[in-house]
């Protein structure tokens, strides 16, 4: 429902000099896109080397691994992080990562849109949180996730350890790429996240406390898939 | 809160502004710190085209801002949102707080936000009884410190050091352990995570909403917004009429400004998109999604020669930079919006009678203007405050008035100017010794307070000039 | 060349040493210089307060009497600015905005005639010592000459050039924002005199006869050592 819209716009097209409201879509003649510069040309193999680099700066963990080693790789994870409950998305590319399995014998829990609110309360409790980033920025170090119902925006919120893992083939140069895609999809996620290392602050005579409301870990798995 | 935090006049808050020394040191070694974090993120790109980028695309938006307004509010609707216009703050507030009385709402979780600052929200919830929490840990701990006002746009606890914030802990919410700020921010994790899961409303700002998709995009680095629009069944986003965006490709663009221009970071955390109410069988997500789009004086700066402060992302660049904000402090504007922004902003929303210093409150040295990321001449917009309190408002002091008429007569007047000058000499010959002047008369005993000034020469440069000129000694 | 010296009201009055500096450097770099008499002030003072009525008719003098010059030059950065900020001040008169882009078109600063139009680095100036330079606001960010001055000082016989602390800061003085906020002025002045003394130099070194005026005047009050000089003053330093 939309309430107060018609003497809303009114004022502002008057105050823009039009007698009516524009319900036209205007052209976007930029003049100036610097955005496509950055990073243009790099090779798949330097972004990773930008991603990781870059990893240090936002206080993230970054391991990189081939497929046949991933499962090693999130073993050692989830030992560095002592273990415990995890949680994690259902998504088909753990299984063609060739990991479902081995997540599904741990102490774990997909995420399940059928069990309502026990996601919620399983992911509080839950000590690791296990995610597959669906776009990746190089420049920042940023994952992306597109929430559904069956990956909850909070899973990747709640668990004090996030684990992301990144298909090497899902790294762009930086956030225009994710952009331009979002803008491509018929239908746009309810939720879509940019994260980029775990929650901090710096509200405490500028201090950077790591952890604050989301996670306190976080650690990026690059897969090598391609 | 509103927009005003204080019923002192502006000399008195400028008085215990200078006394606080902690305060004037955290801010100087704060905006040090966010300046050389902001070089070097910004260091690898072409900035002066981000710039222009940044300010076309809000200039774009501004002149069509009624189209994208109505594209913003048809797609918000089309993805089960609902969609209020409030003109006024009150109406914002009685729209915000019908929700409320409907939800039956106990308890409210609000994530980081200026413009429910600015329209006293919190106040009218909690009169309804509502136990409303700032989730943002610098919000927090002013809240808690019985609504201390925000010093700086993005960290607004600045002027508190970690003593004082254990002890407002201590006395609050059961707080025993040490100043570190770890420490500190684990307990406050500890509360706040359960007041996520049991909130019935959660409230956030919006930094950036998208025409295109009608979406809101908010920018944090503690995570706190994302767990206030996840978890509570009803979300309300508050946002002013000017914080949009065609489509995703111009929120990437000004999102990258923000962080970098904000806190020298290429992206914070989190950027959160979010689009409608949750899907079918989601989990999580509000199941009842409000925006509220508030007007309260802003449309009237539109199509004006103040238009362009509207570009404002509320980085808080140029507070950071800002010379007369590193002495003075945040509270002293007397306003939630402080620093040069601030010092614009405040008498366009507020009125001359409670700002009117605020505009004179700067060097116009041009620091904050150099550092905007979308190019607002800050400095300019200053200056053209001035002009109108002086000609149009008739606000000047008439002592003031007087000299500058004074000024304007003698100055366009050849041959008052060489009299005066030449008279001026004489005149001061009273306040003279050794060549300067230590305790002048009148509005000159401002600046002899505070420094020497040299008398004026008997021979002007222009009298030697002619000597010279005509072959004399030089 | 033939110079039209634009002196500014701070140094006719105030610092007639800096327009004799000027005057003889200027000449001893082969220009010919002119004082055209007419010349008051920019305006500034009024115009920065929000008098621009009251200023206007202070600027169309000064475009009267510098409209038919070869070049302006002037030894402050602000008030060249505020020469060129007229065609901006105008914009609702267009035969008075007209005239005024004239003058905007050859108004220079000292520093920045001497690299830019002579295209002289070195002035043949000799100064023992160690000196500290202050960029002034306006001459940095709103003229945007920056190098100008670094050169020409860099060439000077015997002078060491010790960069200032957080230069970029305002010096407080902001012109009427020195009387009508002093008490903040002051603090942004002890702030600049404190980075001035860490230099430990001889001499603070400006472009900007109100920022000199404003510091040198602090530096006064305090009775400290170093002695504060116009660039003007150190270029003609033989």
């Amino acid at each position: 429902m939309i309430k107060n819209r018609e003497a809303f716009l009114q004022t502002i097209a008057t105050q823009l000099g039009r007698s009516t409201p524009s319900l036209t879509k205007p052209e976007r003649n930029w003049k100036h896109l610097p955005q496509h510069e950055v990073l243009k040309g790099a090779s798949a193999d330097e972004l990773v080397e930008i991603l990781v680099e870059h990893c240090a700066n936002i206080h993230t963990t970054v391991k990189i691994c081939t497929q046949l080693t991933l499962k090693q790789t999130l073993e050692e994870a989830f030992a560095t992080y002592n273990n415990g409950q995890i949680i994690y998305s259902e998504d088909a590319r753990f299984e063609q990562l060739q990991i479902e399995s081995f997540i599904a014998a741990q102490q774990s829990f997909k995420w399940d849109p059928t069990q309502g609110d026990m996601n919620i309360e399983i992911a509080e409790r839950a000590n690791i949180g296990v995610v597959i980033s669906d776009i990746t920025l190089a420049e920042s170090a940023t994952i992306m996730l597109q929430s559904s119902a069956q990956r909850g925006r909070t899973l990747s919120f709640l668990p004090e350890n996030s684990i992301a893992i990144i298909p090497k083939s899902s790294i762009v140069p930086r956030m225009t790429q994710a952009a331009q895609f979002l803008r491509k999809q018929s239908h746009v996620a309810s939720c879509v996240s940019f994260i980029t290392g775990p929650s901090n602050s710096a509200d405490i005579e500028m201090n950077l406390v790591v952890g604050v409301h989301g996670p306190v870990r976080m650690m990026y798995i690059i897969v090598e898939d391609v | 809160m509103a927009m005003k935090i204080s019923k002192n006049k502006f000399n008195d808050r400028l008085s215990m502004n200078l006394d606080n020394d902690f305060m004037r040191s955290a801010v100087s070694s704060a905006q040090h710190r966010f300046q050389t974090r902001r070089s070097t993120a910004i260091e690898s790109l072409d900035w002066e085209q981000w710039r222009n980028h940044g300010e076309e695309i809000r200039q774009h938006v501004l002149e069509h801002l009624d189209y994208y307004l109505y594209e913003l509010s048809e797609n918000v609707a089309a993805r089960g949102g609902h969609v209020f216009f409030a003109k006024t703050a009150e109406e914002a507030t009685n729209y915000i707080t019908n929700i409320a009385k409907e939800k039956q709402a106990k308890k409210i979780v609000k994530s980081k936000s200026m413009v429910t600052e600015e329209i006293n929200l919190n106040t009218h919830l909690e009169q309804l009884g509502c136990e409303v929490i700032e989730t943002d840990l610098g919000e927090y701990i002013l809240q808690l410190d019985d609504h201390d006002p925000p010093s700086h746009i993005v960290t607004p606890a600045l002027h508190k050091n970690k003593e004082q914030i254990r002890d407002i802990f201590t006395e609050k919410i059961g707080y025993t352990a040490s100043s570190q700020p770890e420490e500190l921010a684990q307990h406050a994790r500890q509360i706040l995570r359960q007041d996520y899961l049991t909130a019935d409303i959660g409230i956030t700002g919006c930094n950036f909403a998208v025409a295109e998709t009608g979406s809101v995009c908010l920018v944090t680095n503690e995570g706190n917004a994302d767990l206030v629009a996840a978890l509570p069944k009803t979300l309300i986003s508050v946002m002013g009429l000017e914080r949009i965006v065609p489509t995703f490709e111009e929120m990437e663009v000004l999102v990258s400004m923000l962080t970098r221009s904000a806190v020298g970071q290429k992206l914070t955390s989190y950027i959160t998109v979010l689009t409608g109410i949750q899907e079918e069988l989601d989990v999580d997500g509000p199941e009842e999604f409000h925006l509220v789009i508030v007007d309260n004086g802003r449309s009237s700066i539109l199509g004006g020669e103040f238009q362009s402060i509207l570009q404002c992302i509320r980085c808080a660049a140029c507070v950071n930079v800002c010379p007369v904000y590193r002495h003075v402090g945040g509270h002293t504007y007397g306003s939630i919006y402080s620093g040069p922004i601030g010092a614009v902003l405040s008498p366009l929303l507020g009125g001359y009678d409670d700002y009117k210093e605020l505009p004179y409150a700067s060097t116009l040295c041009g620091a904050c203007t150099d550092v905007c990321p979308v190019k607002i001449p800050l400095h300019q917009l200053l200056h053209k405050h001035r002009e109108v309190i002086v000609e149009r408002e008739g606000r000047a002091p008439i002592s003031e008035s007087l000299l500058m008429q004074a000024f304007g007569m003698g100055t366009s007047s050849q041959s008052i100017y060489r009299f005066g000058s030449k008279l001026a000499s004489t005149a001061m010959k009273p306040f003279t010794s050794d060549d300067k002047i230590s305790s002048g008369p009148g509005l000159l005993k401002n600046w002899t307070d505070i420094r020497d000034l040299p008398s004026p020469k008997k021979e002007r440069f222009r009298d030697w000039f002619d000597t010279h000129s005509k072959g004399g000694r030089s | 060349m033939n110079v039209s010296l634009f002196a500014t009201c701070i140094v006719d009055m105030f610092q007639s040493n800096v327009g004799k500096s000027t005057v003889e450097l200027l000449e001893r770099l082969g220009c010919t210089v002119s004082f055209p008499k007419g010349q008051t002030c920019c305006g500034q003072p009024a115009y920065n307060s929000g008098y621009v009525k009251a200023s206007k008719d202070t600027m169309k003098n000064t475009i009267r009497v510098f409209e038919n010059a070869e070049v302006i030059v002037c030894p402050s950065g602000s008030c060249a600015y505020m020469l060129k900020e007229y065609v901006h001040i105008f914009k609702d008169e267009p035969i008075w905005q007209e005239r005024a882009q004239r003058i905007a078109d050859k108004t220079y600063e000292l520093t920045q005639f001497i690299v830019e139009v002579l295209g002289i680095e070195n002035v043949g100036a000799k100064l023992s010592g160690t000196a500290t330079y202050h960029p002034s606001c306006h001459m940095t960010r709103l003229l945007k000459v920056q190098q100008a001055p670094m050169t020409l000082l860099k060439n000077v016989d015997g002078l060491e050039i010790i960069e200032l602390p957080l230069k970029e800061n305002c010096c407080g003085f902001g012109g009427t924002f020195s009387v009508k906020m002093g008490r903040i002025s002051e603090q942004m002045v002890d702030e600049k005199v404190a980075s001035v003394q860490q230099t430990n130099a001889h001499y603070l070194i400006g472009a900007d006869g109100g920022c000199l005026l404003n510091i040198g005047g602090r530096i006064e009050r305090q009775n400290l050592e170093v002695k504060t000089m116009h660039i003007a003053e150190v270029l003609n330093s033989r």
